[in-house]
Parts: structure tokens; C-alpha cells; sequence
């Protein structure tokens, strides 16, 4: 059995809810998918017991009436685990994973700035990237977004 | 050689000193002007000197499109300049944004916030081409 | 979970008149960093955004240029998830090429990393030599792709041009110079007492903390962490490369440097092996112009560090969804930790360590004095020059070296 397949069982032998959610995409790319509420007992155990020891990344995506996000997890041997979920983008909220992770400060933040997601126990500190001056409620990376919205503010 | 002659007597009476300011830029430009100062193209011998502070510099070579965050910065540092002060946009992102035109954060060439005396286009401008522009503002001037 | 106590600078009276945007915001106590605030975002452009509306091919071109220094790592990477999500099979001869290329970029980083560590610690002579020496790889880099930088050597699919036998000549004839000027280079890192003494015991991170913290590339490695994707996670050629993943243990900005200076090294083994087994065959194959609905992860070790593209296809001829996060960003964390309880003096060469992607000319650092209860805005090289003094004051004195070759 490949090291990509013993996680793949091991995870879905400790979550049922995973049981056919987990992908294989290639060598050292698996994908998962799951709800929010059960995002965090994965994550964990993913971190704990799994040997995920790098956050790559956290990419946030506007998937029309949720936000979809995807935290990129890699171990020492090269393998990623990219963990899947979603929330619902009239409640947009997220807890920070910089307790795990401290590099998720950046990644978190640019999420607040450019999709306008509430990551809730965020230290304080600088926005990134905007600007200071950057017009509240104008989230760039929103799908239907225009930078022209942008200009006719500031010419106001 | 005859150009160069023209230069070395332009420098003589008046050096100039530039100030080097990156808008936003990849950084490709900024390290070509860098480059341009080291002993394979040498600058420094038509006595263009990079100098730290904006009241000195005669010249502002410009590298970049134009970030919203930083575009004040830029009118600030070309205000504090005193006359006669000329300023030169490095490399296609310098001349008109570049790849990054129509980026949401981006403003444009250097001339959508301050004016230009000289556009050396390149991604990015090869030291070969900095020189050649500087070179060029330089001749205009003393033909003035 | 985070031990480390955050001392978060409290936010000072500003000039009414400034709005100077600051890179940097310190609390100082004495002479030392109690805490360390980053502001970043001066080159944010929206490249992001600009992705989702050019396509896979313009976009190509756009994320080269995300920076001037890694221009192929993010092209590479870029091209490497669409290939993936469009199940291309990237022809050999190709991803030997982009490996020769990728190697030649880590030269010229490194060579220009050296070169601005020996500026910031006030050793231009270092600067001067290095950079020249640099010259040599931008000759082969334009030889081989038309361009200086931004080599445009990608296309989805494979490469745009090839190369002949008389490049391979003097790619050769250039490892050769370089490997003879990097060694002694490491001569001089290792036994020039005043670089000794300048380098060392500055910026430490341990190994745990640099795990912790998530540091990539040289600046993990020099503190044991074994971390390069070329090995962890092979794409393009280097699963059939023989090369030493560099590591260090003395966890500091000496540490960093031994560790780009051989991994010099490891870069000539590297492009030798690429030219010497060339396979033959085709540069590309044809991509087809709509990428089908699908998604992948790339990850590169660009010379910072690992760089990772995330893609999303819709079946449409513009992607979806681009993500990049460049290497960097992932040394932020690091970096704060390494100036928190440190000298002021030590903050530029700290900073360079980490080889920051952000302008070389232009950053402004605020500083909260702690004890006088005053807040100032200082320039870089005002920084610089009152470290290079700091040292000279203690006896490290790079105008006293005597010439270098």
C-alpha cells in the first residue's frame, strides 16, 4: 500500500463522514472534503497524528452563495493533504488556525481583505495586502467584482 | 568616442545624481539600474551617482506601475526635488503598467502620478538600455 | 499552540503630516527590538484577479513577472498545474530544460543575495565582485532564452525554444568559472574573521522554531530543517538529478549564507547532469486552449523557498481560480521572531537574510522608542548606516579588509 493510501484509510477508518470524500489525485496529492463542523476534529488529527507538519497555504475561493476554502497541508515526505470546506457567504465566518500554524496570520488576512471573510481570533495587527485607504465593503477577488467600482469612489 | 567626450563634459559641469525608486515594480528593473552601476557597465564613470535622498538628486529613475499604496509617496519625493529635476520611467511597467495594465491595484506608467522626462522601455530595461537612456536625457539637456 | 508571549506595539501619536507607509514598525527598549509589526503589500498588483480574467497564456507571461528575481519559479509552477489538471505529458527534453533553466536562476539569486548581504553589512567590495561574477550566468540566461530576466521559456505543454550543442558548450565553459569563484567565496565566508563575527549569532531561529514557524528554503535549512521540494516533492527533471539537499546547524544569518554559497555548489552538479543527459525529442506538446473543469497544487523550490500555485479550471479558456503564494510570505513569521529581543543593528542583515521579495530601495521603518515615549519614521539606508557604525564601534570593520580578489 502507498504511503498516499495508508492515509487515505487511516482517515477514513477514524472519520466514517470521509468515507468516500477522500481523493487521490496523484502521487503525494490527496483532496478531502468536509462540512465546517467537522473541519476542526480533522484538521487536528491531520496535524496530531497524521504528521502534516507545514501549512503550505490557505486558498479562498467565491463559489457563488458560499466561500469555498482549501488549507494545504504537507508532511516531510512531500505529501499533500488539501482539506476541503466551505461557508455560507451571507455568514462568512472562519476561525484562525494561528494557533496550529502562526504562517496563517498572512494567508488568513489576505482573505479578509480581498473576499471580505470574518477570521475570528486573529491577533491584532496590519491589514495585507490592501491599503489603508482601500474603500470599505470592496472585496477584489469576489466573483463580479470590477476595479471601476473603485474609481468612481474615489472620484466622488 | 565623441559621444562619450559630450557626456564626460556635461558630468564635469554638472554630475548628476539620482535617486532610484521602485512604484511597485518585480524588482527586475530596480536590480538592472543596480547592475548598471557595477564595474561591467559603470555608470559611476559619467558620473551619475546614486544618492540616498531627494533633495540631492537631480534625476528620479522610476521602476514600477504605480501602486495605490504607494503612489503618494512617489508625488511626495518628486515635490521634495529641486529644479531643474528630470524624472525617467525604467522599464515597460514605468512607460504604461505593462503586464499589470488594468490590475486593480495598479495606477499606470509613472506619468499617471508624476511627470516624465525620459521612457526606456524593456522587461526589464537592460543596463545597456538604462545607460543608453540617461545618456539620451543627458544629450537633450546640453543640446537645450 | 502559539508559547511565545506577542508583544504587540502599541500604536503611537503619528505625524499629523505623514502618511509615510512604513514596511516595518518597531517598539525599541534601549537598543533593542522588543517587538516587531510588518506592513506589507507594497507590490500587491491584483495579480490574482488579473489571472481569472486573461488566459492560461497570457497569464503565463503575468505571474513570470510576479517577481523579477523568481520570474521561472512562478511560470513554472503556473504551467505545472494547468499541465496537470489538462493531463499533458510534458515532453523529457522540456523538463530537462526547465531544470537547467530553474538552476540558473538559483545562481543568479544567489550570486545577487550575496551581494546585497555584503551592501547591507557594508562590504560593497562583496557586492561588486559577486555581481560581476552574476554577469556570467545573465550572459548563458540570454544566450539560451533571448532575455536577461522574464526568460519567457514556458509554454503549457513544455518550452518555447531549445537548446543547441554550442550552448551546452558554454553553459559548461560558465559552471566551470563560477564553481572556481564560489569556492572561494566559501573561502572567504568561512575563514574571514570579520565576516565570521558579523554574521554569526545574528537572526537565530532554532530548529523547532523555524518547524513552528513554517521558514522555507535557505533560511530553514540553515537551521537544520531538511526542507526542498526539489527532493520532497520532484516536479520537472529532479527526480532524475543526483544532488545534496544543503543544510546547516548554526541557525543564524552565517548559517544562511554557507548554506546558499554550497548550494552553489549542488546548482553547477545540477546544470552539468541536465546538459550531459539531455534526452532527445520534441520541446512541447499542443495544449489545448480551453483547460477542462479540474484543479491541482504545484509546489517549486524557488530560491527563497518553496513556492506553491494553486489552480482551478472551469473548461473555459480563463482559469477559474489562481493562487499563489510565494515563498516569502511563508518567512514572515520567521523573520519577526528573529528580530524580537535582538539590536536594532542587526535588523538589515536579518531582513536580507530571508532574501524578502519586496524593493530593495524603499522601505521605511517606524520606531517606537519605548523609553522616550517618541515615534519616528527612519529610511533604510539610515538603518544601514547605523549598523554598519553599531559594528565598526565594536570592532567589525569591513572598510579595514584587506583587498579580496
Amino acid at each position: 500500500m502507498s504511503e498516499e493510501e495508508n492515509i487515505k484509510q487511516r482517515l477514513a477508518d477514524r472519520f466514517s463522514f470521509l468515507a468516500d470524500k477522500i481523493t487521490i489525485k496523484r502521487a503525494r496529492r490527496l483532496f478531502l472534503e468536509v462540512s465546517m463542523d467537522n473541519f476542526s476534529e480533522v484538521f487536528d488529527h491531520a496535524i496530531k497524528s497524521l504528521d502534516f507538519s507545514m501549512l503550505s497555504a490557505i486558498s479562498g475561493l467565491d463559489e457563488g452563495d458560499k466561500f469555498g476554502l482549501i488549507y494545504h497541508l504537507a508532511s516531510d515526505a512531500g505529501i499533500m493533504l488539501n482539506i476541503k470546506t466551505s461557508i455560507p457567504k451571507d455568514a462568512p465566518i472562519l476561525q484562525t488556525v494561528t494557533g496550529y500554524f502562526p504562517s496563517a496570520e498572512m494567508y488568513e488576512r489576505e482573505m479578509v481583505d480581498l473576499l471580505g471573510i470574518n477570521v475570528k481570533g486573529l491577533p491584532e495587527g496590519n491589514r495585507y495586502p490592501l491599503p489603508d485607504d482601500w474603500p470599505a465593503d470592496q472585496y477584489p477577488l469576489r466573483k463580479g467584482w470590477k476595479s471601476d467600482v473603485l474609481d468612481n469612489k474615489e472620484n466622488k | 568616442m565623441k559621444v562619450i567626450d559630450k557626456i564626460v563634459n556635461w558630468s564635469r559641469l554638472k554630475s548628476p545624481w539620482v535617486l532610484h525608486f521602485n512604484t511597485g515594480a518585480c524588482n527586475a528593473c530596480d536590480i538592472e539600474i543596480v547592475a548598471a552601476l557595477t564595474p561591467r557597465y559603470d555608470l559611476e564613470r559619467f558620473g551619475v551617482l546614486l544618492k540616498a535622498t531627494p533633495r540631492h538628486a537631480d534625476i528620479l529613475l522610476c521602476s514600477g506601475p504605480v501602486t495605490r499604496q504607494i503612489e503618494d509617496r512617489l508625488i511626495r519625493i518628486y515635490e521634495q526635488m529641486s529644479e531643474p529635476k528630470f524624472v525617467v520611467a525604467v522599464g515597460t511597467c514605468a512607460c504604461s503598467g505593462g503586464v499589470f495594465d488594468g490590475c486593480y491595484n495598479v495606477k499606470g506608467g509613472i506619468d499617471t502620478a508624476i511627470p516624465v522626462s525620459a521612457y526606456i522601455p524593456g522587461c526589464p530595461a537592460s543596463p545597456k538600455a538604462i545607460m543608453d537612456g540617461v545618456v539620451k536625457l543627458l544629450q537633450s539637456l546640453e543640446a537645450k | 499552540m502559539a508559547e511565545e508571549k506577542e508583544f504587540r506595539i502599541p500604536i503611537g501619536p503619528q505625524h499629523p503630516a505623514l502618511k509615510e507607509p512604513v514596511s516595518f514598525s518597531l517598539a525599541l527598549r534601549g537598543e533593542k527590538i522588543m517587538g516587531v509589526d510588518v506592513r506589507l503589500g507594497y507590490n500587491h498588483r491584483g495579480i490574482e484577479k488579473a489571472c481569472e480574467e486573461r488566459t492560461y497564456l497570457q497569464d503565463v507571461y503575468l505571474v513570470e513577472r510576479i517577481c523579477g528575481i523568481c520570474s521561472h519559479s512562478h511560470s513554472t509552477c503556473f504551467v505545472q498545474a494547468v499541465e496537470e489538471i489538462a493531463g499533458l505529458e510534458v515532453p523529457k527534453r522540456a523538463l530537462y530544460i526547465r531544470t537547467l533553466v530553474a538552476e540558473l536562476e538559483r545562481i543568479h539569486s544567489h550570486l545577487l543575495w550575496l551581494g546585497v548581504a555584503g551592501h547591507e553589512i557594508g562590504f560593497d567590495t562583496l557586492l561588486m565582485f559577486t555581481w560581476r561574477d552574476r554577469e556570467v550566468v545573465m550572459d548563458i540566461l540570454a544566450m539560451l532564452t533571448g532575455n536577461r530576466v522574464n526568460y519567457g521559456i514556458n509554454t503549457i505543454g513544455g518550452v518555447r525554444r531549445d537548446i543547441r550543442a554550442e550552448d551546452i558548450k558554454e553553459i559548461l565553459k560558465a559552471m566551470d568559472i563560477l564553481e572556481e569563484r564560489t569556492k572561494y567565496y566559501i573561502e572567504v565566508a568561512t575563514q574571514e574573521t570579520t565576516v565570521i563575527q558579523r554574521l554569526s549569532g545574528v537572526g537565530i531561529i532554532s530548529k523547532e522554531d523555524a518547524i513552528k514557524l513554517g521558514a522555507v528554503g535557505p533560511t530553514a535549512r540553515a537551521s537544520g530543517v531538511a526542507r526542498d521540494i526539489r527532493r520532497d516533492d520532484p516536479y520537472a527533471a529532479y527526480a532524475e538529478m543526483d544532488f545534496n539537499v544543503i543544510t546547516d546547524d548554526h541557525n543564524d544569518v552565517y548559517g544562511r549564507a554557507v548554506v546558499r554559497l554550497k548550494e552553489l555548489l549542488e546548482s553547477y552538479k545540477i546544470i552539468r547532469q541536465s546538459v550531459g543527459n539531455l534526452p532527445e525529442g520534441p520541446i512541447a506538446v499542443r495544449a489545448p486552449r480551453k483547460i477542462p473543469a479540474g484543479e491541482a497544487v504545484s509546489r517549486y523550490e524557488a530560491p527563497r523557498g518553496e513556492d506553491m500555485h494553486y489552480v482551478k479550471a472551469n473548461g473555459t479558456d480563463r482559469p477559474e481560480r489562481v493562487k499563489v503564494r510565494a515563498p516569502t510570505l511563508a518567512n514572515v513569521q520567521a523573520v519577526r521572531h528573529m528580530l524580537r529581543d535582538r539590536y536594532l543593528a542587526d535588523m538589515p542583515i536579518v531582513v536580507a537574510a530571508i532574501d524578502p521579495c519586496f524593493s530593495c530601495t524603499d522601505r521605511l521603518v517606524s520606531i517606537r522608542d519605548m523609553d522616550k515615549g517618541r515615534t519616528d519614521v527612519i529610511e533604510w539606508q539610515d538603518l544601514r548606516d547605523y549598523s554598519i557604525e553599531w559594528y565598526k564601534k565594536r570592532g567589525v570593520d569591513f572598510s579595514r579588509m584587506g583587498k579580496i580578489k
